[in-house]
């Protein structure tokens, strides 16, 4: 039942973020070309902005995914943390202490700046 | 049955988000004029004249924008927002979906923001918008970490992954002098959601409005709307895990979680105006170098404080 | 029914304004940022009007044509000091300073109620180029590249990236001149890979700044010190301004521009604004330390920028009556962003700091061969314009990086006419006085 309701929830949001878009927008006539390029202070682009984009920040989005992996293992261990008392305390620390030498190290490195 | 189970909670969440948004838009504009912004005309009544001027104003389009995407992406934004309120507490029986793991999907939440604010610059194919959603990922994947950690270390004392649980959890103590870290930090990843004031990578001003420059009339209202949407959905969270949700004495429920999120809403609007904008690799090194850290701190403070205290 | 209630609310609204910054025309628009009930907009999608601000020159009018047709509809547009379009004749035009704010929100209220049409589009509708290409995206034809899908071809690698050497797409586009991050009237060509600048090639110069005539009189023969340094510290506080709305201190960069149009700005406010700043993290969460200049760039650029790194190039110490007040220039050591703007708030409490000191014994300047004017020395040359070192400085930055360095440099041309002169006479337009 509350997935049910989540669900209505999620439609009716987006049901009304769109409406709020198409009510006012059916009678409006499309833009002209002019108007549709790309604001460059009157400038203008050569090609399509779409590219393969330089991402600069890959580094840093490898070491996310260490932590990620890491996370889902948190979700369970957070219930049964008190129950497990010190035990729990203890993976957990060693587990941190572990990743923030990754972090030291990818900082020394250099990965979070921009490549 | 469907009055208690399915019409109350949408209209609850529903009608907090609407009329939290506008109160997100009073506040901004009154703490704007209070600090010296010149003000023209009544807070009350500028965020509705805004509103229609957008409406009223035409919608733009871009050479050859993903047309699905660019349109989906404010309406999904503001179903996010949904969804992160829909599993907050108001009182131990108010819950609009009271999920067993109500504090996970919250994450998801987060996780999904990033997707769909880079999709709302990536689909508009213009270059600053486009440097606005990349540059906006770089900060998505920093501070989801440390929202994780923090949101772990309230679930400890808890025993539970449920926000009624974590509130129930704080009766004796908020979780906000329990574990000191744990708001501030949580804070952060606030404004990092909503890409506001000094975490406003995306829509910035060097990007002439970033994702939102290419933008105007309607989708721009809802993108601005769902944004206040989710800041209000934001201060329902962080007044669940940190200030003890419904509990205090001499007023119902319902009254003090309202209190408390606009309590809330204030300070990050505040913080809002006051810090200039971070340069986007300062950023990320501040996030993973300072802000992860303190938040391993706390998920450790928050494992000894949930035995000892 | 509903429609004129809609439109009613939407006359109220604060009059969200494009301001197409033309020559001198920033002086109203620090006006206006300070006007409650308008709004100045970064983006010509979220505005109801444009404004152009001062004279555009004629080789400029196309980049005006295609801003003008960027806006959405309905919009109007108003000129002030400025001649409108040929096509746009019948367009509001308008001189005076002060009518401004009021006229701005006359003409949003008549463009809600529909007493104002909507501006026409000056530029006929058609794609940028040809539709080119097979299949439904257009992707087809030969080889990698393809046709010209929706009226432009694709970004393709054209190099590899200065910074770690992979082989991605680069975009080049030009910007400008009315790109408000940008000073007015730069136009470049730069190309990206990301959002890292690979190249940058400055194609016109900005458009020259106003001084105060106090400066030209001080050229003329003896002048009150007390008159130079606070003109002197206003203009450093205009540019303060435009940096701080930048780095999104909008009620910081307020306060500089209130600072600046006090009848008697004291030091100690100038004081509270730098702590202000330190405290909230401007110096240090904005910048990176990079856009560095070396010896040479910075004795071109002149003034702070020269400063900063300690060379000592200022006019002033020259003076005997500046060194009766105890004048020294202040250096701080450093070539980047960062010392630039330390310099320029150390430069404009001085500034302050001698002119109250200098109206106290009403010094006046002895030597009039030569004046120290915010831009770098000017005695038998003006200031040189220098905005073709960004060729050299910018590739290499991030986007933010380079607007933040952009913001901190001062590499306009000065103007010959003054401040006075520019807000009160009407302003001459053509290339040829633009370049003189």
């Amino acid at each position: 039942m509350e997935l049910l309701t989540l669900f209505f929830i999620v439609l009716i949001a987006t049901g009304l973020g769109l409406l709020i878009q198409w009510l006012p927008m059916r009678h409006q006539p499309m833009p002209t070309y002019p108007q549709r390029a790309p604001f460059l202070g009157g400038g203008l682009p050569e090609t399509h902005a779409w590219s393969r984009f330089h991402v600069r920040y890959y580094p840093m989005t490898l070491l996310l995914i260490a932590f990620e992996m890491e996370m889902m293992f948190m979700y369970p261990w957070a219930v049964v943390f008190v129950e497990q008392g010190m035990k729990a305390v203890m993976e957990m620390g060693m587990f941190l202490a572990i990743l923030s030498v990754g972090i030291v190290y990818g900082w020394r490195e250099g990965v979070f700046k921009w490549q | 049955m469907i009055v208690s189970e399915l019409i109350l909670p949408v209209a609850l969440v529903i009608g907090v988000l609407v009329v939290g948004a506008y109160l997100v838009a009073v506040l901004d504009e009154a703490i704007a004029g209070a600090i010296g912004m010149p003000r023209g005309g009544s807070a009350w009544l500028a965020p509705l004249t805004q509103g229609a001027w957008l409406l009223t104003q035409h919608a733009n389009a871009t050479e050859a924008p993903d047309w699905q995407a660019w349109r989906l992406a404010p309406a999904l934004y503001l179903a996010l927002a949904a969804i992160g309120l829909a599993v907050v507490p108001f009182s131990p029986t108010l819950i609009p979906t009271d999920l067993v793991t109500s504090v996970v999907l919250w994450g998801s939440v987060e996780a999904l923001a990033t997707v769909v604010i880079f999709l709302h610059g990536w689909s508009a194919n213009t270059l600053l918008a486009l440097i606005g959603a990349y540059r906006y990922v770089a900060l998505g994947l920093s501070y989801i970490l440390i929202s994780m950690f923090v949101l772990i270390g309230v679930a400890l004392p808890a025993e539970s992954l449920q926000f009624s649980q974590v509130v129930t959890s704080q009766e004796g103590l908020w979780n906000v002098i329990r574990q000191p870290l744990g708001l501030p930090l949580f804070l952060i990843v606030g404004l990092g959601m909503t890409f506001w004031g000094p975490l406003n990578l995306a829509d910035s001003r060097d990007l002439a409005g970033g994702t939102a420059s290419a933008v105007s009339g309607p989708p721009r209202l809802v993108w601005n709307l769902a944004r206040a949407a989710m800041l209000v959905a934001f201060s329902g969270a962080a007044a669940s895990a940190f200030l003890g949700g419904w509990l205090g004495p001499w007023l119902p429920g319902p009254v003090w979680m309202l209190l408390k999120m606009l309590a809330v809403l204030a300070v990050l609007l505040l913080i809002g105006r006051l810090v200039p904008r971070l340069q986007p690799e300062r950023c990320v090194t501040l996030m993973w170098v300072v802000f992860l850290p303190l938040s391993f701190v706390d998920l450790i403070w928050a494992g000894a404080a949930a035995f000892f205290l | 029914m509903a429609v004129s209630w809609l439109q009613r609310l939407a006359a109220r609204a604060a009059v969200p304004v494009f301001p197409v910054r033309g020559m001198h025309g920033e002086e109203v628009l620090y006006r206006l940022a300070l006007t409650p009930g308008i709004k100045l907009v970064d983006s010509p999608r979220h505005a109801s009007i444009l404004l152009v601000a001062g004279g555009v020159p004629p080789d400029q009018h196309d980049a005006l044509r295609r801003v003008h047709d960027q806006l959405p509809g309905p919009f109007a547009t108003l000129w002030y000091r400025s001649e409108p379009l040929d096509e746009l004749a019948g367009a509001t035009r308008l001189d005076d300073p002060d009518a401004l704010p009021e006229a701005l929100k006359t003409i949003h209220r008549e463009l809600m109620s529909g007493k104002r049409g909507s501006s026409p589009r000056l530029l006929p509708d058609e794609p940028p180029n040809p539709w080119e290409g097979l299949g439904d995206d257009g992707h087809g034809g030969k080889g990698m590249m393809g046709g010209v899908p929706y009226g432009r071809p694709m970004a393709m690698n054209m190099t590899d990236d200065i910074r770690d050497g992979l082989t991605l797409d680069s975009l080049t586009v030009t910007l400008g001149p009315f790109l408000p991050m940008l000073p007015p009237g730069l136009t470049a060509e730069v190309t990206l890979q990301g959002d890292l600048i690979q190249s940058w090639t400055t194609h016109s110069a900005p458009y020259p700044i106003a001084l105060e005539s106090v400066f030209f009189q001080a050229l003329q023969g003896p002048v009150p010190i007390a008159e130079l340094e606070r003109a002197r510290a206003r203009y450093h506080l205009k540019r303060l301004h435009f940096a701080l709305r930048l780095a999104g201190l909008d009620r910081l960069a307020l306060e500089a521009l209130r600072l600046a149009f006090a009848p008697h700005p004291g030091q100690d406010r100038a004081m509270a604004l730098r702590r202000r700043l330190v405290r909230c993290g401007f110096f240090r969460l904005t910048t990176t330390g990079r856009g560095r200049l070396d010896e040479n760039q910075a004795r071109r650029v002149g003034g702070i920028a020269a400063r900063a790194p300690g060379l000592e190039e200022d006019l002033r110490s020259r003076d005997a009556a500046y060194r009766r007040l105890e004048f020294t220039p202040i250096i701080q050591g450093g070539a980047d962003t960062n010392a630039r703007w330390c310099q320029t708030l150390a430069e404009i409490e001085q500034a302050l700091q001698l002119a109250d000191q200098a109206e106290r014994d009403a010094v006046h300047t002895q030597r009039s061969d030569g004046v120290e004017t915010p831009r770098g020395p000017w005695h038998e040359q003006w200031p040189e314009e220098a905005s073709d070192l960004l060729d050299d400085l910018l590739p290499g930055l991030e986007w933010d990086e380079a607007m933040s360095t952009l913001a901190s440099l001062d590499l306009a041309p000065l103007s010959p006419w003054s401040l006075e002169e520019t807000s009160g006479a009407p302003v001459p337009t053509s290339v040829e006085e633009r370049r003189a």
